[in-house]
């Protein structure tokens, strides 16, 4: 999706971010927003406060809750489809194959001892 | 009743309605447990983290060689804590043989579908909690009543999932029950998968959509990138999302 809307906007937005890629990426914020979702998951994390800190003060009080929910949202989608064996469609498979394997994401199915493009696997 | 009273910043109405609803449906009976085994599975999803055996499997390349019992609040029986353990501690390595396992162990594929939905929403509105800077609410309690059991007909297996699915094909023409037919208003056109994931076990799968178009976007704002419907855009929203999803090893 962040590549749909990176086409969609005719910006190019620096994908090595989801994979811990630094700087903001030509996302606003992006750096930070990316600190804010490492933070939420470790729950050891004792930056947190400091980063809610920041997003309040640079993006406002709004854009905090909405970036709580979406972390909210896909911390547990995640678990969602990982415990379901979801397959990701055909379409989506063709349209993300080449920059998946240039992130190295097809690796997190192949540690499953799965395959990394379900069209192969029926 | 989930408050967002105290926080300091303001949570959208939108959010706390959702919130309040999910909670609702924990401590009432769902399709296959009653409440009271709803609300334990919910306390059980907290109890995971700090467990010993689960930190030991995270630290193993192969989580199935370590074998042990969990530390379990001790209201469900093991078959189900271990479920609920790995997917709340590691669930970007769960397996297929994994899955057979607890199936095999006694627990329904309909029963494992139920407690995906609880076990979803907890970390979600848990998440979220600690993501605005605020403790985890309080469990809702149980509320008296008996699970309906009704399991769709129209739910197959097709190779997409561990799981039967519904496709929204099987929802054309007649239907046996009431689920099915919310689930039929609700999608129209062709769900993802993700979408699909819990259907079958209906309301799950739509109550937890509900909570998911309340929090991340509704469908047709996903990909409508002319406009901006959140306090952040849609490359930010995809951003996090991206990012966690990372994190979490999720290959979907």
């Amino acid at each position: 999706m962040l590549r749909a809307s990176s086409k969609a906007k005719g910006e190019k937005y620096d994908l090595t971010l989801l994979t811990g890629g630094s700087g903001d990426g030509n996302i606003p914020h992006g750096a930070l927003l990316v600190e804010f979702a490492e933070a939420v998951l470790d729950s050891n994390d004792p930056h947190l406060p400091t980063v809610q800190t920041e997003i309040r003060a640079k993006m406002g009080d709004a854009a905090l809750v909405d970036s709580a929910a979406i972390a909210a949202t896909f911390n547990a989608i995640d678990r969602v489809a990982d415990a379901t064996g979801i397959l990701i469609e055909d379409a989506k498979a063709e349209a993300t194959a080449d920059f998946r394997a240039a992130l190295g994401i097809n690796a997190l199915a192949e540690n499953r001892g799965e395959v990394a493009d379900p069209r192969t696997d029926r | 009743m989930i408050t967002y009273a105290k926080s300091v910043v303001a949570v959208r109405a939108d959010i706390g309605q959702a919130h309040n609803a999910a909670w609702g449906r924990i401590a009432r009976a769902g399709t296959w447990f009653d409440g009271a085994t709803r609300v334990a599975i919910a306390a059980e999803t907290r109890n995971a983290p700090p467990c010993p055996l689960c930190k030991r499997r995270k630290e193993t390349l192969s989580p199935g060689a370590i074998v042990g019992h969990h530390d379990s609040l001790g209201a469900l029986p093991e078959r189900v804590v271990e479920q609920i353990h790995r997917i709340v501690s590691d669930p970007g390595r769960l397996s297929r043989q994994w899955f057979d396992g607890i199936l095999a162990s006694g627990t329904s594929d309909a029963e494992y579908v139920e407690i995906v939905g609880v076990i979803a929403t907890v970390v979600s509105i848990d998440t979220f909690c600690r993501a605005i800077g605020l403790p985890p609410h309080p469990l809702p309690q149980p509320e008296p009543g008996e699970p309906h059991r009704r399991r769709p007909r129209t739910a197959h297996q097709r190779g997409e999932a561990w799981l039967p699915m519904i496709h929204p094909k099987d929802l054309e023409g007649h239907l046996d029950t009431d689920e099915e037919r919310a689930l039929a208003k609700y999608w129209g056109g062709i769900p993802s998968n993700i979408r699909r994931a819990l259907s079958l076990v209906p309301e799950e799968a739509y109550a937890w959509f509900q909570l998911v178009e309340t929090q991340y976007l509704p469908g047709k704002w996903m990909r409508d990138f002319a406009n901006e419907y959140r306090a952040i855009a849609h490359a930010q929203i995809e951003l996090i999302a991206g990012r966690v999803s990372f994190l979490n090893q999720c290959f979907y």
